[in-house]
């Protein structure tokens, strides 16, 4: 017997509760359920035995929280663990058809960005289950919150064993995990990642998770598993309200909605298993086939391409000097603020290109993914055009992305959409291929469908494949747009797939290029453009998608339109203040950000920049600094200043940039936050001042590693590292990284701050400065370069 | 549970707030801060009640591997039966909006995080009321978490486990000791059949509660 024969029958029943079973037979809370594996053998058999006898056809081997993290203490390997699990559930199926799954549940550690656990370090706790539990029939991985673990894990299983795959996660009764994912964006990953059967378990009983269980079924065309608690637990008695007889009740009211797996998780026994088996005697299964729409999603936001979608382009570096700088300096807040300002702007979806001469793509694409989904909530398009770049975003992209692009060329087709398949994306295919781009639509279209049929054929969906027909430039082939729009639109009506467009590039070479461009992409709205790749932050041009959205019908009640415009005439930080009677000091004081840019370059028409810095901006920070120091403002205010004068020095950079003109840099300092550590707003506050006092900042984040600082300070010959830390249970690492600095003598001074410490503590663990704020170690950073490296920027 | 509005005052305290007059920006960030964070938050509550008895370093839990050691948490504990172990949070959410606000502007993330733990304090109170509430009309101490006193921070592994925290609201704790989501607390109350000295108490059960300084200023009279 294996699943896929199991599947032949109308219902499959799973086993109910393992911790119930085993408190009830003296396990203590707090214990480690799994040693009782190695520990009582016989006592597991006779619970799986139970099961089986009450009717499951697949019981879970107690291997939950098998992993080597929660084993760390139980002194025994997961090898040994997962292997008599697995051995005790197998003895109890001896003589039946019960199938063994090898049950996995969460890690115990929450994944970045929320935690501290990175993503390459979750696939390897779950690959070590794996490998370990390959005696087992299929694999169950339970009771999930966060979507990007669970991704982890179905790699490392895909990976690592060839056994079918079951995923159920735990939902709330508003339909979300804890961590915010929902069941259309859990439907759309795990079925793209390719597993087996997807569902949902404990956390409510079954009447509770009804409403998540009928979404579920609505969403995904897999067979749907369902293991809900006994209902709900009562927090004295630690017994939980539901019977065996109303469980099965409620039970049988799922059947309609698809369900084909059915189990109890908290709370439930043996008897609940028999009454469930009772209900389902009988009756037959329920297989609904739904359309699933061409969508794409981050773990709490789906986005489905029902109607036109803007994917905002600015997160690229072609032909943008400050991008360019960022990328080679690897500061990710660059790319950060223009995630942010794109959403702001109204991008639905964000496209992700890092490529650049002279870095690790691979490297900066992995960071820039992480980085970006742990700030913006839009699905990302991943854009490179190295297959192993691709492949990289994928695995590390949290949802359902967008890889930017297949082309019509074989090798193209070869390697791109095997990675589109593995990893459940959608997938862009311009049209294009070894001969260039045709200049006809009908040529255009032609590799369309060669794009679409090979998708096909590899079991992509037509819903994931998206067609770029390619805008030329107008000036220099001014008969070609006409084509590329016959293009969209055949394509859209004959091939019925999505199409996306780069709509920027129509108008190169023209003046006033927004007229152009904004009017090119309404007449490309028209043909049927589904996704229009733009800046978002030009507003005519997010207006006419906003706008075309209205009149073609798709934005009901205009709904989305008015709460985007309705408000305009009272809204913006800024509205009350006449735009005259301002200077930039007043900017500088009332936290003006916008008006202080604008400010800024409106001075920079007639005015020195270095004049800029040193006759406004740094008097208007010491004036701040000193009357924080007096008490008189308190700390957002002091930043909030900051904050404007950083939109400032962003002006002034921009005005570098375009010259050819050097900022002047007064030195180099490392920032961190010290491993295991992962409070960083104090240290964040500390490099937004310090930058605007000119320094350049290296800031390595939090959770650093003693020898990532170690590395850094050595590479970049660093004389002032500022180090971070908040918790008592973390100060012995800043000590650490203190002592690793000074065993290999690096030529650098170290200032310390953060809640927990005192400059006397700092002066024991080897500091050089106590900072006792923000402001302070600003003052550090100026003696530091002064005194003993005024030499050495 | 429901969060209705935020503690303003105890946010500015927790900001170095110390009085005089705030630049209207900072008022206006503050609101738009309290209103997406209260979007945002689910606040969740765990709780269990167990028998508890004195041990030799401490006092142990009833039916469950946890002993609390240290001579605060039992003198905190001193002629109780019983002990009500709960864990409440903000939510990821709360992490994930202060985190967004990092990348836009750092006092926004100063000012929600400043808010969020003032969010947390009174998810706790609230918590306090449902627990009392729902488990009856006994003597309370007031709440006394991991790493008070003497009462050791490394328990906090097996206060979520015993309390299946990860499963039920989402909390875990990282090897640092750091409870993940970040805005979120661990406690012990003493459960007591008999009158419990007015200094361990604590707020909701005082009559003072309403007028007391100390609260007013976010300060305890016991702590």
């Amino acid at each position: 017997m294996d699943l896929k024969q199991l599947l032949e029958k109308e219902f499959v029943i799973l086993d109910g509760a393992m911790g119930t079973m085993l408190q009830a037979r003296g396990l203590k809370m707090g214990e480690t359920p799994e040693v009782l594996n190695i520990e009582k053998p016989e006592m597991l058999t006779e619970i799986h035995r139970e099961y089986i006898e009450a009717g499951s056809d697949i019981v879970y081997a107690n291997t939950f929280g098998a992993n080597r993290y929660k084993l760390k203490k139980s002194g025994y390997s997961v090898g040994e663990i997962i292997k008599t699990g697995i051995k005790n559930a197998r003895r109890a199926c001896e003589g039946t058809n019960a199938l063994v799954a090898l049950d996995i549940g969460p890690i115990g550690q929450l994944l970045e960005p929320t935690g501290t656990l990175t993503f390459e370090e979750a696939y390897d706790i779950y690959k070590e289950q794996v490998l370990a539990g390959l005696d087992s029939d299929l694999i169950v991985f339970e009771t999930m919150t966060d979507l990007y673990e669970l991704k982890a894990a179905v790699l490392a299983a895909k990976e690592n064993s060839d056994k079918p795959i079951v995923c159920t996660m735990t939902f709330e009764e508003n339909r979300r995990t804890f961590t915010g994912c929902s069941v259309s964006s859990m439907a759309l990953t795990l079925e793209g990642l390719g597993v087996d059967a997807i569902g949902v378990n404990c956390s409510l009983g079954p009447a509770e998770l009804y409403p998540v269980i009928e979404e579920l079924c609505n969403r995904t065309n897999l067979p749907v598993a369902v293991k809900p608690n006994a209902g709900l637990p009562d927090p004295v008695t630690n017994t939980y309200n539901v019977t065996p007889k109303e469980f099965a009740g409620l039970i049988e009211k799922l059947i309609p909605l698809g369900v084909k797996f059915f189990g109890g998780c908290c709370g439930t026994n043996p008897e609940f298993i028999s009454e469930v088996k009772k209900v389902l005697e009988g009756k037959k299964y329920v297989k609904i086939t739904h359309d699933i729409p061409a969508a794409c999603c981050t773990p709490s936001n789906t986005v489905i391409i029902d109607r036109p979608r803007i994917i905002g382009e600015r997160i690229n570096p072609t032909g943008k000097k400050l991008f360019k700088e960022a990328l080679l300096a690897g500061d990710m807040d660059y790319i950060l603020g223009q995630a942010i300002e794109q959403v702001k702007g109204g991008a639905d979806i964000l496209d992700v290109n890092v490529g650049l001469p002279g870095i690790d793509e691979k490297d900066m694409m992995r960071r820039a993914v992480k980085a970006i989904q742990g700030v913006a909530d839009v699905p990302l398009q991943l854009d490179s055009t190295i297959p192993e770049v691709l492949e990289e975003a994928l695995r590390v992209y949290n949802g359902k992305p967008i890889v930017n692009s297949v082309n019509g060329e074989e090798k193209s087709l070869e390697t791109v959409l095997p990675l589109v398949k593995k990893y459940g994306a959608a997938v862009v295919g311009l049209c294009l291929d070894e001969n260039g781009i045709p200049k006809t639509a009908e040529g255009r279209f032609k590799i369309a469908k060669k794009i679409l049929d090979r998708a096909l054929s590899l079991g992509i969906r037509r819903e994931d494949v998206y067609i770029d027909c390619l805008t030329l430039t107008v000036s220099a082939e001014q008969e070609a747009a006409m084509e590329t729009l016959n293009a969209v639109e055949r394509v859209k009506k004959e091939l019925g797939l999505r199409t996306v467009l780069g709509v920027s590039n129509i108008s190169f070479g023209l003046p006033d290029r927004v007229k152009v461009s904004s009017n090119f992409l309404t007449m490309a709205l028209t043909k049927g453009l589904d996704l229009p790749i733009i800046n978002p932050n030009i507003e005519s041009m997010t207006a006419a998608v906003k706008a075309y959205n209205v009149l073609a019908g798709y934005d009901k009640n205009s709904v989305e339109y008015i709460s985007r415009y309705g408000q305009q005439s009272v809204a913006g930080e800024e509205s009350k203040t006449p735009k005259g009677d301002i200077d930039l000091n007043y900017a500088l004081e009332n936290g003006l950000k916008n008006e202080g840019a604008r400010l800024t370059e409106e001075l920079l028409k007639n005015t020195d920049p270095m004049e800029i810095i040193n006759d406004i901006l740094i008097p208007a920070l010491d004036k701040t600094g000193s009357e924080f120091e007096k008490g008189k403002i308190f700390l957002p205010q002091l930043i909030l200043t900051a904050g404007v004068a950083q939109s400032c020095f962003e002006v002034i950079k921009n005005h570098f940039a375009k010259t050819g003109e050097k900022s002047v840099s007064k030195g180099k300092i490392i920032l961190a936050t010290v491993k295991g550590d992962i409070h960083d707003i104090g240290k964040n506050i500390v490099k937004v001042l310090l930058e605007n006092y000119g320094y350049e900042v290296i800031d390595l984040g939090k959770d650093v590693d003693y020898q990532a600082v170690l590395d850094c300070a050595v590479k970049e010959n660093v004389h002032l590292v500022g180090l971070s830390a908040l918790m008592t249970t973390t100060l012995v690492s800043m000590e650490n990284t203190i002592k690793l600095l000074h065993d290999n003598n690096v030529d650098c001074k170290i200032m310390v701050g953060g809640a927990v410490l005192t400059p006397e503590y700092a002066e024991q663990i080897g500091a050089d400065y106590y900072a006792k704020d923000a402001k302070e170690s600003c003052d550090i950073a100026k003696r530091v370069f002064e005194e003993f490296y005024p030499q050495g920027l | 549970m429901q969060l209705e509005k935020l503690n303003r005052a105890e946010a500015l305290r927790y900001m170095g707030y110390k009085g005089g007059e705030i630049n209207e920006n900072i008022l206006k960030i503050t609101e738009e801060c309290e209103e997406a964070l209260l979007k945002a938050v689910k606040p969740r509550l765990v709780y269990k009640v167990f028998g508890i008895e004195p041990a030799e370093e401490g006092i142990r839990v009833l039916n469950t591997s946890l002993v609390f050691k240290g001579k605060d948490i039992s003198a905190h504990l001193k002629d109780c039966t019983r002990c009500v172990m709960l864990c409440v949070t903000l939510s990821a959410e709360a992490d994930k909006l202060i985190r967004f606000y990092e990348a836009e502007g750092m006092e926004k993330a100063l000012i929600a995080d400043s808010l969020a733990s003032a969010a947390v304090e009174q998810v706790c109170e609230i918590a306090e009321t449902e627990i009392q509430k729902q488990v009856g009309e006994y003597h309370y101490t007031w709440r006394f978490s991991p790493g008070y006193g003497d009462f050791p921070l490394d328990i906090q592994g097996e206060f979520l486990k015993v309390l299946d925290a990860p499963a039920r609201i989402g909390v875990n704790v990282t090897d640092s000791l750091i409870l993940i989501p970040r805005k979120s607390v661990t406690a012990v109350m003493g459960v007591s059949e008999t009158e419990i000295p007015k200094g361990r108490r604590g707020c909701i059960s005082c009559n003072m509660k309403d007028r007391c300084q100390y609260r007013q200023k976010g300060l305890y009279c016991y702590w």
